[in-house]
């Protein structure tokens, strides 16, 4: 039992999460007051999901404790964690469309006997909270018919009649317009009012200045520092802290940069780009930084041919067709974000997986030679270095790095002029990920134009020449990469904030 | 404990079968372990004409099974090649029966023969044809839209034979190709082009572009697309194929009875897809070979032979059915399990 139990909603003691080289959490403790709002920000990778899902029962600590208003909290499932008082909100909505407001709020917690209904003043009791969250909400409308906003505000109203006292808020905007993000914060000190905590996790560092007390910054896996938010001096000191250090970039200015265009791009819009404008050089990398739903995937598919678009792209002066077909036989070729869902075809063999984009190559009149996808397969394994047993390994079987090797060959082997590579290293161990950034530069060593779309900086500051800056589908700055390169300018372009606000 | 794996040959430099191979020798086992044990069970079992009895009498599903085969490859189901061998056979019937018959179950289209049989396959294809429109184009599950295609096609063979059969005035070129008999034995132009269209089948899977794109998509329709694969264009081809081979069967059976009925290949679609999944087929796609598909037919056959044979009558063939297919399956899923443990 702790001391605090009166004055505290939370408190975190020596925290630890491990896994086999690598500490994702490592002793972490500061503590929550009750009725705030307290806010996590960290870079991605800084720890905040890890710290989150020990919260609410998805991972169990290694070492350390949590206490929720004093109680040892050792939740084993989300179910636990919400009865100990920490109910979630997740960026994707768990909403049920075809019921209504009311049906949804007091899903899974209806009374029953012998599989019926019983009357329970439950009803009575969730319309309650929601008038006093949100009065304008009809509890009988269906929720199909609601905003996304209204969605959202369901939900907190569920995890609020639940009886938690801690909400956990994941990036809660994500998919909100400015005027429903207004009407959230709203809500938010509304709950704050009545004596909920709410603890807030945003990229977006104005949100958090506008709406949180205290703040917590993390940076791998250690806690950094908790403190009221008005003694953080502005954004600049922020960010600084969730540096902390100069970024890790070996940044060396490469020598085999061209000023030869290979893909010029103009005027690229779609429902969430808006005029987008770029080129790339032969033989350069360029990178495409920003966050979460910046734009960067959408860029890239655009490029390909997966999405719709309006603008145009052309490859070397060719326009290229709409359509990863007409892309990939133009020379283009696309690393996907999902590795597993949209990149290998996880029940074939490596041997297997090779060919697919270039199949001129492995056939003659409809032929298959299958000789020729033996020897291809024993070429990329080698220069690609592999890690496989045999050619005739399931990709399924293959490390997270392996696999992605494997995507990698797949694009290689269409002799693409120009990669497009989403997220290269996501889910990726570190000794893999040097590999695959020496795979990047000597590619474009070779005269290959690489896109690179990433939303780690570390990534785009230590392969990149040429830097696009994305916020809200736009480009909002392009910079070349050097060893003067401004790193809290970058994060403040990111993070929305305009030129003004570096202080 | 040892596994069946290492039973099996095993490749030099590092290679290893895979588990296509694998499991298809695995059904081949079991397909010559039933009929030996039906041999020394049952006398008479084991002759040499028995055995091709096991393939000839089987020969319909057996083609219908080589593009459910590929279309199940491909993670799309064909429930409606059933229907199409009702329709084709009743539509070539009715195309070639004489003009003026006595009532109207024996009056046609006088068409020739040969054009009759070309239409008739016209009117197969055009149930390919949509089953590829709304599953490629509208994206409709598969499974829902051969069933509905399923009956379509038979509702109209049953519309055109009154919901019985036509089988007079017919020109005596129309039983000709069904009971032709080849090589002076007894083993009918069907069966022929049963193995040549197998072989055929065999040597696109295993040796042909075509082949290899229908693993992909099967096994990642998304990465597929991504690939730049056409996949919409290759599951219309594939459904083409299907139902043509279909309108074949239909025809040939037409012919071999002299006669065309709607009810003609009912439950034939589930027989096909029995045979396919018996032979290792993956009904979630990407995984499964022709070859397999057949001895997952001899599997069946000798099951159901050797029942008849058996004190059991024939009204038990079907709980045989489902126990052969439950075994089998479980069989496989458990022999993969075990080699990639």
């Amino acid at each position: 039992m702790s001391v605090h139990s009166d004055t505290f909603a939370l408190e975190l003691d020596g925290l630890s999460k491990e896994y086999p080289g690598v500490r994702a959490v490592d002793n972490v403790s500061f503590t929550v007051e009750k009725r705030t709002v307290h806010c996590l920000v960290g870079e991605n990778g800084a720890g905040k999901s890890t710290l989150v899902k020990m919260l609410t029962g998805a991972l169990r600590p290694t070492s350390g404790k949590i206490y929720v208003a004093g109680k040892n909290h050792t939740p084993t499932s989300p179910q636990e964690a919400r009865e100990g008082g920490i109910a979630t909100l997740f960026q994707e909505l768990h909403v049920v469309d075809e019921l209504s407001v009311i049906e949804n709020l007091t899903l899974g917690m209806e009374k029953k006997r012998f599989g019926f209904f019983v009357k329970s003043d439950l009803e009575d009791r969730v319309v309650a909270t929601l008038k006093a969250i949100e009065p304008s909400i009809d509890p009988t409308a269906p929720v199909s018919s609601l905003s996304v906003a209204q969605k959202q505000i369901i939900e907190i109203a569920r995890a609020a009649s639940s009886g938690a006292d801690i909400i956990i808020m994941d990036e809660p905007t994500a998919a909100l317009s400015e005027r429903e993000v207004e009407r959230l914060f709203g809500v938010i000190r509304r709950l704050r009012e009545s004596d909920v905590t709410v603890i807030y996790i945003s990229h977006k560092l104005d949100e958090i200045f506008e709406l949180g007390d205290n703040v917590t910054v993390l940076r791998d896996g250690k806690h950094i520092v908790t403190k009221p938010l008005s003694q953080v001096n502005g954004r600049s000191e922020l960010i600084e802290l969730m540096i902390g250090r100069p970024v890790f970039q070996d940044y060396k200015p490469r020598t085999t940069v061209t000023d030869e265009v290979v893909l010029q791009a103009s005027g690229l819009s779609n429902a969430l780009l808006k005029d987008v404008s770029f080129d790339i050089k032969k033989g350069e990398i360029v990178g495409f930084y920003g966050l979460v739903g910046a734009g960067k995937t959408e860029i890239a598919r655009a490029v390909f041919g997966a999405d719709k678009y309006s603008g145009s792209i052309a490859l070397n002066g060719k326009q290229v067709g709409h359509s990863p077909r007409e892309a990939i036989a133009a020379g283009i070729a696309l690393v996907p974000e999902e590795r597993r869902t949209q990149g290998l075809f996880t029940s074939l063999s490596i041997r297997e997986n090779i060919p697919v984009m270039n199949l001129p190559r492995m056939s003659a009149g409809g032929l298959y030679r299958s000789a020729d996808e033996v020897s291809a397969a024993q070429e990329y394994v080698e220069r690609l270095r592999i890690a496989t047993s045999s050619i005739d390994k399931h990709t399924e079987k293959l490390s997270g790095g392996n696999q992605q090797k494997v995507v990698f060959a797949k694009c290689l082997f269409s002799q693409a002029e120009l990669l497009l590579l989403d997220e290269p290293t996501r889910g990726v161990d570190v000794g893999a990920k040097t590999e695959i950034y020496e795979i990047i530069k000597n590619l474009a060593d070779q005269g290959d134009a690489v896109a690179v779309f990433s939303s780690e900086l570390e990534e785009v500051l230590g392969i990149c020449d040429r830097i696009f800056l994305l916020f809200d589908g736009v480009v909002r700055e392009e910079l070349a990469n050097g060893p003067n390169i401004d790193i809290s300018h970058i994060l403040n372009v990111v993070t929305g904030g305009g030129e003004a606000a570096v202080q | 404990m040892t596994s069946v794996a290492d039973f099996l040959p095993q490749k030099e430099t590092g290679r290893r079968m895979s588990d296509e191979s694998f499991i298809t020798l695995l059904v081949v086992g079991v397909a010559i372990g039933l009929f030996l044990l039906a041999s020394a069970v049952l006398p008479n079992f084991f002759q040499f004409q028995n055995l091709v009895n096991l393939v000839t009498n089987n020969w319909a599903v057996i083609s219908l099974g080589i593009g459910v085969s590929f279309l199940l490859v491909s993670g799309n189901f064909d429930l409606s090649v059933g229907g199409v061998v009702a329709l084709s056979g009743v539509l070539s019937v009715y195309f070639a029966q004489a003009v003026g018959g006595a009532n109207p179950l024996s009056s046609g289209l006088g068409m020739p023969y040969v054009l009759a049989i070309i239409c008739a396959m016209g009117g197969a294809l055009a149930i390919g044809a949509l089953n590829a429109l709304f599953v490629v184009r509208f994206k409709i599950p598969s499974i829902i839209v051969t069933l509905g295609t399923m009956m379509v096609a038979r509702g109209v063979a049953q519309v055109i034979t009154h919901g019985s059969q036509r089988n007079t005035n017919l020109p005596d070129s129309f039983g000709f190709l069904g009971n032709l008999t080849m090589f002076g034995t007894s083993i009918k132009l069907p069966v022929v082009l049963m193995v040549v269209l197998l072989l055929v089948a065999v040597f696109i899977e295993k040796k042909m572009v075509f082949g290899r794109v229908t693993y992909w998509i099967g096994s990642n329709p998304v990465a597929a697309t991504l690939s730049g694969i056409n996949r919409g264009w290759h599951v219309t081809k594939l459904y083409l194929f299907s139902a043509a081979i279909a309108g074949a069967v239909g025809i040939l059976l037409a012919s071999e009875f002299k006669s065309g009925f709607s009810n003609r290949g009912l439950l034939m679609e589930f027989d096909a897809l029995v045979i396919a999944l018996l032979g290792g087929v993956a009904i979630a796609g990407g995984f499964g070979s022709v070859i397999g598909m057949f001895f997952g037919a001899i599997i069946l056959a000798v099951v159901t032979s050797a029942a008849t044979g058996l004190v059991l009558s024939p009204d038990w063939q079907f709980i045989l059915k489902a126990i052969a297919v439950f075994l089998a399956i479980m069989a496989q899923t458990w022999a993969l399990a075990l080699r990639n443990r």
